[in-house]
């Protein structure tokens, strides 16, 4: 009987509703649009409760209507012929009508918020870069000469003008919590601003590459930290220097740690005391957001890869890595072939292969390495056991990475060939731990 | 029952399936053919949500899962629900014009053959791990030979091509028997509402494809003959192929839709025994809807930085085609409106169509609005949104009508009991799946991720939509077997299975190969109820009192001495069956593979190929044309 179901249909969808709205209050959304916390999302959500507003009318009246309607007109014995009606020009004129109003006043608003939030951004608003990679991001601030990846400071309260570019091909810059997107267009350069509210600093935001853009476009992932105007400026400070593990400033550090104790700990420590002398600016280690701050959404929570893909690393030599070996490994012409890291990376303050420059550069820039809390495009955290098997076989940990297979006997999943002549886990141990003193 | 049956010698064998040229058989085919697409993209869907069930799994590689989420969107549109319109094209067009076939014949069952074998082109890769995998959009510059080297996207640009050749082939062979064909009588303001909307869709096809042509043409030079159309190390903006694409992309959408209007229109005043309310105003609506299609296709592109100016431009064009399209469902529901409704299975899913669409149109309107479509595009929204038009409003549609057209296909009703099954679970499970997907999206799920963190709030909506989509299968295997079941053992159904107004229902189910003994005299909008129900169709216009057409009032052919025989016995001339048409469609794909073989280094491999292929073409096609059609 199709009348039992249709009235058993009613109470199913108020159940199904009731269900869903209880499971929408229940749960935290770090990534919700529905946030007020800059500008650009404040008006933009005002103008989706207003869709949201005439949306729900529009549903709400069409579905009632068509349930009453085939209730009310369902065939029952005995009924009489339907009247044939053909039209009705009056009503119908009514229901063009009607929702040709609803639309009016959904473009009005519309309009006007194009126009607000696609206006050139404020003079003085702080300039960032954004340049999307396969399958990661580079922030750079220009007037403030700092290159970063995968994880963006900026200050709250300040409007923040992003310049979108990208390296290779269509990549979308996204961060839920803070505002609409926008793409990344080759041989283009596309903008985006918004100020973040004045009160949201010591934050952490989710972002998202939300362009497809290949194999890892899901592994294309970024953080923004909203720090204050104060926090913000040690960032800066800091960051603009080169690292610790520079010739300038590292050559006490490989005095201080060579023998014996090269342990990470130690090498921290005897860095920032070693350094002092050599530059003002890099013996205060900066701002580095607090990693106690971080709430458990935006700390990567990948699992290392298993089966086929798995990277298999002897996890001991860890704590033994030779920072000063490892960085003799990534600087020495001599070991070009084996770890060639500086003809895509820049480690400011290292000696580049052919003078390498951030847009030539086809890795991450890696001078302050150790002060971020991610690795891989946001997708792992970062962590000596994580970046070891990164350094092994990233295109293992990073489905299409572009970032070579490194260890011997590694099968590079790309090629489909094992690797013959690579780096062996105690060497890529002591890579880890330089890079993990680039502070 | 027998006096129903056609008794026209039935040709048999699958020989006189490869070499038919019967509207009706073709239809059959595409059915068939499209059918099989259809669960075959489903199962892809299947792994989708497989892969998606929970956070941070690694069922399914990302290289597999970008090759199926490129899959799923390619064969559902392109080899599942274009193809089940045309389908119905086929099979109905004719019967509803009064025709005794297509303008074209032969043409048509080249279309047939073109779509399968570019079905199978572009299929077949999948089994080898090399299917396309830059997404059913094809965005430059990712598809050009510097980011995707290998044979994936080869595939997808051939296949696409040769698809296209199919749509447009019949687009033009439907525009001319719509126009030529019709019965005397047969204003176009009496056609029925699934001719017309169909008649709208061919008009898309021919504006629509040659654009993704001209797309397809210029990434297939980059590809193989390394011209720099989307080069972008030589300067190229790759915002032309979202244009190119997208002018065809969004008509795309009307054309996936409006046959599904179509059906609706047949079959909600068949069930509720009203004519259609407010038929003028449904033409006009459909003409309106595709004319508007046209206006709005960078709507898909809001975030590609176009500038403040044509924000709005767009966005407004986008509002305004929420207009006709809200006329046409207050016009069903008024069509529903006083009516006495009949729910079987059909009228189901009718309905469905109109409660399900509404929300992917309201959805679609929450888009239109260029700010807000800034958190919503390339997130689950969007999938949600589409998926309402898509599945809740084509697929609902269509599966009403082959519930409304087996009888007429096969002479056999669909089981009654499974309709009602398939429905409800369908009912339910796309709501389960896709309903939570509009949440997922605004809480800040990406589209086209092969895999999610934990922790971000996503989980028990992704949950609920794999779950929906088991569900989901549950309910289409129903339908399968129903489907299958019903063919042979179903209820045994009379010409007029439903009571419908429209010609087709005239004539013995299944149609004899000639369809009409007698080709009918239309004078209203609803011939079959002028002679069965005049007290239905009494208040509709009429022709004014002709002698012939009076005379002819029932000359729609219903009687039964029409039903026994054969085109020859009757003289009515025929056209042969050919294998030409097959052999033509083979040529062109055969020439299309050969190209395949540059990308290999085998230079002369590819001539030597491509060349026996442009000679069978060119060889059969000559045959075909000099050969006699009857």
């Amino acid at each position: 009987m199709p009348g039992k179901h249709l009235r058993r249909l009613p109470t199913a969808l108020v159940v199904a509703v009731a269900a869903l709205a209880l499971a929408a209050c229940g749960d935290q959304y770090p990534n919700s649009t529905f946030t007020h916390l800059t500008d650009l999302n404040t008006a933009t959500d005002a103008l989706w409760n207003r869709l949201l507003l005439f949306g729900t009318v529009v549903f709400v009246f069409v579905e009632v209507l068509l349930l009453v309607t085939i209730f009310k007109f369902r065939q029952r014995p005995g009924s009489p012929a339907p009247k044939q009606v053909h039209g009705n020009a009056v009503l119908e004129i009514t229901w063009t009508a009607i929702p040709a109003l609803i639309l009016v006043m959904i473009a009005i608003p519309t309009v006007k918020t194009i126009f607000k939030t696609q206006a050139k951004a404020a003079t003085g608003s702080l300039q960032v870069e954004v340049i999307g990679h396969q399958w990661w991001w580079e922030f750079r601030y220009p007037e403030l000469g700092v290159t970063t990846a995968n994880e963006l400071y900026i200050p709250a309260g300040r409007t923040v003008n992003f310049a979108l570019k990208t390296k290779d091909v269509l990549h979308s810059f996204w961060t839920p919590n803070l505002g609409g997107k926008r793409d990344l267009i080759s041989n283009k350069t596309n903008y985006l601003w918004y100020t973040p509210n004045a009160d949201i600093a010591d934050q952490v935001f989710n972002g998202f590459c939300t362009e497809y853009c290949g194999s890892s476009h899901a592994n294309m992932r970024f953080h923004v930290y909203t720090v204050s105007e104060g926090d913000f400026g040690k960032w800066v400070d800091h960051q603009k220097t080169a690292a610790l593990g520079s010739p300038v400033a590292a050559t006490p550090v490989m005095a201080a740690s060579m023998p014996g104790m090269p342990g990470m700990a130690g090498m921290k420590h005897d860095a920032k005391v070693a350094a002092a002398p050599a530059s003002n600016m890099a013996a205060d280690s900066g701002y580095v957001f607090p990693l106690n701050k971080i709430p458990a959404h935006a700390i990567p929570s990948t699992p290392l890869p298993t089966g086929e893909r798995e990277v298999k690393f002897d996890d001991t030599l860890l704590p033994n890595g030779n920072a000063v070996a490892g960085r003799e490994l990534i600087t020495s012409m001599a070991n070009l072939g084996k770890a060639p890291c500086l003809t895509c990376h820049i480690v400011k303050g290292e000696m580049t292969m052919m003078g390498l420059t951030d847009d030539a550069a086809s890795g991450p820039n890696l001078t302050h390495f150790g002060t971020r809390h991610t690795l891989a495009g946001g997708i792992y955290a970062s962590d000596a056991k994580i970046l070891a098997r990164w350094l092994k076989n990233a295109r293992m940990m990073k489905p299409g990475s572009i970032m070579p297979t490194l260890g011997t006997g590694e099968l590079d999943p790309q090629s489909g060939k094992k690797l013959a002549a690579g780096l062996d886990d105690r060497q890529i141990a002591d890579i880890v731990a330089y890079l993990m003193t680039l502070k | 029952m027998a006096t129903y049956a056609s008794s026209a010698p039935e040709q048999t064998g699958i020989w006189s399936w490869i070499t038919t040229v019967d509207h009706k058989r073709i239809g059959t085919m595409y059915l068939f053919t499209a059918l099989f697409f259809f669960l075959f993209g489903g199962l892809e869907a299947g792994l989708i949500r497989l892969q998606l069930a929970q956070p941070n799994q690694a069922i399914i590689s990302a290289e597999m899962y970008n090759q199926l989420f490129t899959m799923h969107g390619t064969t559902m549109v392109f080899l599942a629900v274009m193809p089940l319109s045309a389908a119905f094209f086929n099979y109905l067009i004719p019967l509803q014009i009064g025709a005794r076939d297509v303008a074209f014949p032969r043409l048509n069952a080249f279309s047939y053959w073109v779509y399968l074998l570019g079905a199978v082109f572009i299929t077949f890769p999948i089994f080898f791990h090399v299917a396309p995998n830059g997404g059913w959009f094809g965005y430059a510059p990712l598809t050009t030979n510097q980011f995707s080297p290998g044979a994936n996207i080869d595939f997808w640009v051939m296949g696409l091509q040769i698809l296209g050749i199919s749509s447009l082939a019949a687009a033009f062979n439907f525009i001319t028997t719509i126009i030529n064909m019709r019965a005397p009588g047969m204003t176009l303001m009496r056609m029925p509402m699934f001719t017309w909307m169909s008649f709208v869709v061919q008009f898309l096809l021919i504006l629509a494809f040659p654009a993704i042509t001209i797309a397809l043409v210029f990434l297939l030079f980059d590809r193989f003959f390394g011209t720099s159309f989307y080069d972008i190390a030589k300067g190229a903006d790759p915002l032309l192929w979202q244009h190119l694409f997208w002018v065809f992309g969004h008509p795309e959408v009307y054309i996936l839709i409006l046959p599904a209007f179509g059906l609706v229109s047949e079959i909600l005043p068949t069930f509720s025994k009203k004519a259609l309310f407010g038929y003028n105003v449904m033409v006009y609506s459909g003409i309106m809807i595709g004319f508007l299609g046209f206006g709005v296709w960078a709507h898909h592109m809001f975030a590609v930085g176009m500038g403040a100016v044509a924000d709005t431009l767009f966005s407004m064009a986008t509002m305004l085609i929420a207009i006709p399209t809200g006329v046409k469902i207050f016009n069903w529901i008024a069509t529903l409106w006083g009516g006495q409704i009949r729910f079987v299975a059909a009228m189901k899913f009718a309905i469905g169509l109109v409660g399900l669409f509404t929300i992917g149109g309201i959805s679609g309107v929450m888009h239109s609005s260029p700010p807000a479509d800034l958190q919503q595009t390339d997130t689950y929204f969007v999938v949600a949104h589409f998926h309402y038009v898509l599945f809740g409003g084509s697929m609902m549609g269509i599966f009403g009508g082959i519930y409304f057209y087996f009888p007429k296909m096969f002479g056999r009703y669909m089981d009654e009991a499974l309709g009602t099954w398939h429905f409800w679970l369908t009912f339910i499970a796309m709501n389960l799946t896709f309903f939570p997907m509009h949440f997922s999206g605004l809480l800040g799920m990406p589209r086209r991720i092969y895999t999610y963190d934990a922790g971000q709030g996503w989980e028990k909506f992704n949950l609920a939509s794999s779950l929906g989509t088991l569900l989901l299968i549950i309910a289409t295997a129903i339908f399968v077997i129903n489907f299958l079941k019903s063919r042979k053992g179903g209820l045994p159904a009379p010409q007029d299975a439903w009571g419908a107004a429209t010609l087709e229902w005239s004539i013995p189910s299944p149609p004899p190969e000639y369809n009409f003994a007698r080709i009918p005299i239309v004078t209203s909008r609803s011939p079959l109820w002028d002679i069965k129900h005049p007290e239905m169709s009494s208040g509709a216009a009429h022709a004014d009192a002709d002698p012939v057409q009076v005379a002819s009032a029932n000359a729609v052919p219903m009687r039964e001495e029409t039903e026994h025989h054969t085109a020859a016995e009757l003289g009515i001339p025929m056209p042969l069956n050919t294998v030409k048409p097959l052999l033509t469609a083979l040529g062109i794909v055969i020439m299309f593979s050969g190209l395949m073989f540059i990308h290999l280094d085998h230079f002369a491999l590819a001539m030597a190929v491509s060349l026996s292929g442009a000679a069978l073409l060119i060889g059969s096609l000559y045959a075909w044309l000099f050969s006699p059609l009857e």
